[in-house]
């Protein structure tokens, strides 16, 4: 027997979780589970005002969901809005951040401090700015204003992980090698720098889908019945029948987890080595 | 005819100069290194000359075209990093076979040539793996092998060695001399490490504060230092401050000190004596009498370095270094009195700086 392992038992033993903390981790996640549980009970329950648990079942209101009018176009939109928000911010962030973590490193701070400020910003008056800037066409009160406006307002959803992942990478220097080695700086990216951040490129385009696929205000302030998204027809529903609105929550999130699990699994494909390989570096 | 040509090659990093008028020819085939202490200049001559910074003034010839203003890319200079920088999404055949693929290289004289530059570095066994899978020692390798492998006209290394343990770190510098000489590819190899650039260079360029000290042999520059930076940074010296007093004599206060004929210093001026630790001779006895220098002294320190021993000697209130070994020398002991001696041909006698 390898002489280590017996003090590595025993650290294992001792590293088992305190019974406090099973309880801290139990009530974070009930506090995170309930409101999801409550709504997908919600949008099968018949009745359920006077009892603890529902006083029936039904799949009703998935039915009425589907048929309204509105539920495909708008799910068509959200998905229009989602992607093209997810490439307008690949295209202008990651060559962004690549650029100045090779060649601009003075820039960094500003940046970081910049991709905080839609955080800083409330919706509403980010939206408000933008219809008052661009009210001449084609820009104004269009899709493509809004896909503008959720791009800024979703960047530092992409700028953060895209950035940790070039910071990992020693990016630099790899970019530096390939040249050396004939490389011009697109071969450069395409063949060195994607591959190797692509775990930064899929969080980030995920939490960017995600949150842009839930978006409600700038989508109702900017173009409202005109490019009507699925979260659009969901508020509506809230004031028509809850359980039909609930119905649509769960459409919602069960869309937004599928694609999450899609962009996971396509990026899992041939990923392993450089996730390994970027774990060692 | 020099075949890579620095000439009045400055350059600055936000008004700080990091190399000032460098001049420098390098013969084709050689192996140059850049010595000096960090911050010296070395670094930045040499990504000047990859071409990953920009120079202020001055020209890099490169066989006789000017290079200054080519990128990177097409310089065809092979380079080697500190981090080694291997692509960590790419396997070992895969990082070899890239700077092939951007040449367009057809795909089985491709596979040939990375089968070539493996069996150099004798790691063909390797060529599956991915470069976390390998030691540094290994990447290092590898690095190499794919710098090569594009057959560059040039080969740059850039501290290569310096996050190797110091073993790897002997083996891998005897490896890269014996490629070097093999492929007689011209080659500048920066370092901070003396004992490597002396060890596997044909010339070594001594830097500080972005300029030039001397440049030499290896052995010229140990044995003959030509500024009191050279004669300081590379191995140890004593120093004796004094004036010239005579033909062949320096008055240093504490002992007068012969030398070899002072011909190119005037009586009086004020000199540095440089003595290597080495070249003194440790005597329990006065010395008799013949052409030596004698300083009397008492033993302060005394240091066990594996194959010397360095005595630490006070003598009349000046700090003298020697190294003894065991078989020339009788036992010493701490605060006892002894004579260190040494010919006049040891002492090396530089003009004070101001």
């Amino acid at each position: 027997m390898d002489p280590l392992s017996t003090p590595k038992n025993e650290t294992k033993k001792k590293l088992r979780p305190a019974s406090w903390q099973v309880a801290l981790v139990a009530i974070f996640l009930f506090y995170m589970l309930l409101p999801i549980i409550s709504t997908y009970v919600f949008s099968v329950a018949t009745r359920w005002d006077r009892t603890i648990l529902p006083e029936g079942y039904t799949l009703e209101f998935y039915a009425k969901a589907i048929q309204a009018s509105y539920f495909t176009i708008t799910l068509r939109n959200s998905f229009i809005l989602s992607i093209s928000t997810v490439l307008v911010s690949l295209l202008i962030i990651v060559p962004t951040v690549y650029w100045v973590h090779t060649r601009l490193g003075r820039a960094k701070p500003l940046l970081d401090i910049l991709m905080i400020l839609p955080f800083g910003i409330p919706t509403v008056v980010l939206a408000l700015a933008l219809i008052q800037v661009y009210h001449f066409p084609p820009l104004a009160r269009s899709p493509v204003l809004l896909i503008g406006a959720v791009v800024v307002y979703s960047m530092p959803f992409m700028y953060r992980p895209v950035s940790n992942a070039l910071q990992a990478l020693d990016v630099q220097t790899l970019t530096e090698a390939g040249q050396s080695l004939g490389a011009n700086i697109f071969q450069v990216l395409y063949r060195i720098v994607i591959p190797n951040i692509v775990t930064g490129l899929l969080s980030g385009s995920l939490l960017v889908f995600s949150t842009v696929f839930a978006e409600y205000t700038l989508t109702s302030l900017i173009v409202g019945a005109r490019f009507k998204t699925f979260p659009l027809l969901l508020v509506e529903f809230t004031r028509i029948n809850g359980n039909i609105a609930a119905a649509f929550s769960v459409i919602s999130f069960t869309i937004a987890w599928l694609v999450s699990m899609l962009i996971l699994w396509v990026g899992s494909k041939g990923q392993k080595a450089t996730t390994e390989g970027i774990r060692a570096h | 005819m020099a075949y890579l040509d620095l000439k009045n090659v400055s350059k600055s990093f936000a008004g700080t100069l990091a190399v000032k008028d460098f001049n420098l020819e390098i013969e084709k085939g050689t192996l140059v290194a850049f010595l000096g202490p960090s911050g010296c200049g070395k670094t930045t001559t040499l990504r000047m000359i990859a071409g990953f910074e920009q120079l202020d003034s001055g020209t890099i010839l490169l066989d006789n075209s000017d290079i200054s203003s080519v990128p990177p890319n097409r310089r065809d200079i092979g380079m080697v990093f500190q981090s080694y920088a291997l692509f960590p999404n790419l396997t070992v055949r895969e990082n070899i076979a890239f700077g092939l693929e951007m040449k367009k290289t057809p795909k089985k004289d491709a596979e040939k040539r990375v089968n070539q530059v493996l069996d150099m570095v004798r790691l063909q066994e390797t060529a599956k793996r991915f470069p976390h899978q390998l030691s540094g020692g290994q990447q290092q390798r590898i690095a190499l092998a794919r710098a090569l492998a594009v057959q560059p006209r040039v080969l740059l290394l850039d501290e290569p060695l310096s996050a190797l343990d110091a073993e790897v770190r002997v083996v891998l510098r005897g490896e890269i001399r014996r490629i070097q000489s093999e492929l007689a590819i011209t080659t500048v190899y920066v370092t901070h490490d003396q004992e490597e650039a002396l060890s596997i260079s044909d010339k070594v360029v001594v830097m500080n504060k972005g300029i030039i000290e001397q440049v030499g042999a290896p052995e010229e520059i140990y044995r003959a230092p030509q500024t009191r930076f050279v004669a300081t940074f590379i191995g140890t010296a004593n120093q004796f401050h004094g004036k010239v007093d005579g033909r062949e004599s320096v008055d240093c206060g504490i002992v007068r000190l012969l030398t070899e004929p002072l011909k190119d210093f005037i009586n009086g001026q004020s000199v540095v004596v440089l003595v290597r630790p080495e070249n003194i001779q440790v005597q329990l006895e006065p010395p008799g009498e013949g052409r030596w220098n004698s300083i009397p002294g008492v033993v302060e320190t005394i240091t066990f370095h594996g194959a010397v021993t360095r005595l630490g000697v006070n003598a009349g209130g000046q700090r003298v270094v020697a190294d003894i070994t065991v078989s020339n020398t009788k036992p010493v002991a701490l605060n006892q009195k002894i004579w260190l001696q040494f010919t006049p041909d040891m002492c090396q006698v530089m003009v004070a700086d101001e």
